[in-house]
């Protein structure tokens, strides 16, 4: 009978609470979302392999925390996630060593390397691209290890100037497409062919040289406080080639003035970067400019001086999305019964055509009243305008005294406005059902549903409804009604009107009792009419 | 002519005038007056009703709730769909602990469950354009003072195309000398066009 009221496989208790487990892990899922430390993971994608053990380490202990920056471009989502598995582990990789630098300083002990990448490299060629490079650089350099991972170009570079000098020559090249080339330069730890050259207590030596690196309280020219990696920043658009990625520091992107630089201090920034394009992005508009800003520092809430007007709105929002819509929800499987039954038989007499049935569903001193919505483009009266002078919408009903006459009180006064409202037809095949709050005096509910008028200059036309109901205990089990609020509109947006009115008796929950021949008529004739 | 004069206290009056500051047309999120950056629905207290639960409250004239009612759910529509598209975080101050939310269905319970769904809903542009409430009566609540607010109109979810929905609460009053706070104590969503999304 309500076949939209029952949830597949009937809705007991069990449901009740596996659904209550279910939403504990939707919850669950979604909540490590907010955990600061890593922005860039999603809960869906894989964890964040580094490479790097050691540097991983210091990430982990370090006041200054490189995770958040160091995401790795094997973590990247969207269009590189199917390379993502191709992701360099330094570890396992196989490529034979170089051989040029052993690793070691002149003077025995071990330099620091970094890792020098060019987004997009891909499209390179080697010998071109580090040509090109080294035209631009004021240092010369060695490039170390230099090989192609997912979509970028990178090489290693033992020395912190070297490095610097490398990062200065950022958005000074370009292709022969004309696209500005950018570098960008990351701390490595210990590369792996450096690994296979050392004994292991010089490793040792190198652990305790990183963890110096990782001190906060360094000189002015602080390497490891410079903007980092592509992968972090990328903001996934559909199609987007590379000439609209945004990374940090891509393009030659304008910043914020020092003022706002201050902001990012709690987020080990750093106010010490020379130059400026390391924190804003390049999108389009101010909205995802502060959205990708955020996926990246969760700790930012206030920019600009007021809170993030779209502090919901992260990156690509991999984990925002709309809960799947279900059917009709009851709290127990015998209050749902007992609201179904109350329906069909509260409608039944609603659609009697005398409706002076209804006194008996009524408390003496219930409210009802009626709506419709306020569209400020009709121009037309619509179907419902008969609807229209009972409508108490106090969004736009201002005055007190209708406000008060247009709230029907003590159940005489509500049959008698019923009584004169169209004559109807409703659909109970179509009601939907949301019992939304119960206590042990009170049981709330909305149908939403669909009726036909059956007489009048609109005979035939199909409108939609929304009631909610409020109704304690009554007699001999059943509802007694203390407040009634009906929302009626159109149903011409959504399109339906045609698939509507299939009553099929023979879907009738055995819960409720059967029709009665006089209801089994009523059914047939309406049937008959509904082709229209 | 207009009845309900004679049963407003001055300050039931002041009040009132001073919230016909929001009548416009269909609510848009735009800012509330002034001071009002806190997330909170505020009326005056009706007098006689700063009293506990378990004392019963006078009986005052039935419009009197009628107006209290009307008063107190514009300023919460007001306040809550301005405080879901722009300041989503602190929606849930509004609920109370142990509040429940029916979305489409689907059943959330508490104020964890809460931030959590919140939280989740991607961005939202919320337009009302139907809004309707009435007094709850006192043999389902028990006395405690509530209010039926019903919302209709559009939503536009980030990413999503644009529903019309429908909106339920009912907002339960908690009365000091000075002022009644309202909160959510139950809420039911539903996009009137579910079934096609």
């Amino acid at each position: 009978m309500f076949p939209n009221s029952h949830l597949p496989g009937g809705h007991t208790d069990q449901v009740v609470q596996r659904r209550a487990r279910c939403w504990d892990i939707y919850q669950r899922r979604f909540s490590s979302r907010s955990e600061p430390v890593n922005p860039g993971m999603h809960s869906s994608s894989h964890q964040q392999q580094d490479g790097d053990a050691a540097m991983h380490g210091a990430h982990m202990d370090s006041p200054v925390r490189y995770t958040p920056y160091a995401i790795s471009p094997y973590n990247r989502k969207g269009s590189f996630r199917k390379q993502d598995q191709t992701h360099v582990n330094m570890e396992r990789e196989q490529k034979p060593p170089e051989r040029r630098m052993e690793g070691n300083m002149p003077d025995g002990t071990l330099g620091s390397w970094f890792k020098i990448t060019v987004p997009f490299g891909i499209k390179y060629n080697e010998k071109w691209l580090l040509n090109l490079i080294q035209n631009e650089c004021s240092v010369p350099f060695v490039p170390v290890e230099f090989h192609y991972e997912n979509m970028h170009a990178s090489f290693f570079v033992e020395n912190a100037s070297i490095a610097y000098a490398l990062k200065n020559v950022s958005g000074k090249i370009w292709d022969e497409d004309n696209e500005k080339i950018s570098i960008f330069v990351n701390p490595a730890g210990i590369p792996h062919f450096v690994h296979r050259e050392l004994k292991s207590e010089k490793v040792e030596q190198i652990k305790l040289a990183m963890n110096q690196q990782c001190d906060v309280s360094q000189e002015a020219l602080d390497i490891q406080r410079l903007p980092f990696y592509p992968g972090m920043a990328e903001k996934e658009t559909e199609g987007a080639g590379p000439s609209s990625c945004s990374f940090l520091g891509l393009r030659g992107s304008s910043v914020t003035s020092a003022g706002e630089m201050d902001k990012w201090k709690g987020i080990e920034l750093g106010e010490k970067c020379a130059d400026r394009s390391p924190v804003c992005t390049t999108f389009l508009d101010t909205s995802s400019n502060i959205n990708s800003i955020l996926e990246l520092f969760p700790k930012v809430l206030c920019l600009d001086g007021q809170q993030s007007p779209r502090a919901t709105l992260c990156g690509t929002e991999a984990h925002k999305r709309l809960p799947t819509c279900k059917g009709s929800f009851f709290g127990s499987e015998m209050l749902k019964n007992l609201v179904l039954q109350f329906l069909q038989q509260y409608y039944l007499i609603y659609d009697s055509g005398d409706r002076q049935g209804l006194l008996s569903a009524y408390h003496d001193e219930a409210c009802f009243s009626l709506s419709i919505p306020f569209n400020p483009e009709d121009s037309a009266p619509s179907r419902f305008c008969k609807f229209f002078k009972d409508s108490r919408n106090i969004k736009i009903l201002k005055d007190p005294y209708l406000r008060g006459e247009l709230l029907k009180h003590t159940k005489l006064d509500i049959v008698d406005s019923l009584s004169v409202l169209p004559k109807t037809q409703h659909d109970l095949s179509s009601f939907l059902v949301d019992m939304w709050y119960q206590t042990e005096w009170m049981l709330c509910f909305s149908v939403n549903g669909v009726f036909k008028e059956v007489e009048g200059q609109s005979q035939g036309s199909v409108l939609a409804f929304t009631r909610t109901f409020i109704a304690t205990p009554g007699s001999s089990s059943s509802l007694c009604i203390v407040n009634d609020e009906l929302f009626v509109r159109d149903t011409s947006h959504q399109g339906t009107q045609s698939a509507l009115f299939t009553l099929v008796p023979t879907a009738f929950s055995s819960s409720v009792p059967a029709f009665s021949q006089e209801q089994q008529k009523m059914v047939q004739v309406f049937s008959a009419q509904s082709g229209g | 002519m207009r009845k309900y004069r004679s049963h407003w206290s001055q300050g039931d009056r002041e009040g009132y005038q001073r919230r016909s500051n929001y009548y416009e047309g269909p609510h848009t999120s735009h800012s509330s007056p002034a001071d009002r950056t806190r997330e909170e629905v505020v009326t005056p207290t009706l007098p006689g009703h700063a009293a506990t639960r378990s004392q019963m409250a006078t009986s005052l004239d039935f419009k009197t709730y009628v107006d209290q009612a009307c008063r107190a759910a514009e300023e919460f529509v007001n306040i809550y769909y301005e405080t879901m598209d722009k300041r989503r975080r602190a929606l849930t101050r509004l609920y109370l602990d142990k509040a429940t939310l029916i979305w489409n269905g689907n059943a959330v319970s508490g104020l964890d469950a809460l931030n959590n769904f919140f939280d989740t809903l991607p961005s939202s542009e919320f337009q009302v354009n139907m809004l309707d409430c009435q007094p709850v009566h006192e043999q389902a609540t028990q006395s405690q003072t509530t209010v039926l607010v019903v919302t209709s109109g559009t939503v536009k979810f980030d990413g999503n195309k644009q529903h019309f929905f429908n909106q339920n609460f009912l907002l339960t009053a908690q009365s000091t000398p000075n002022n009644t706070v309202w909160k959510i104590a139950s809420d039911c969503f539903r996009f009137q066009d579910w079934s096609s999304s």
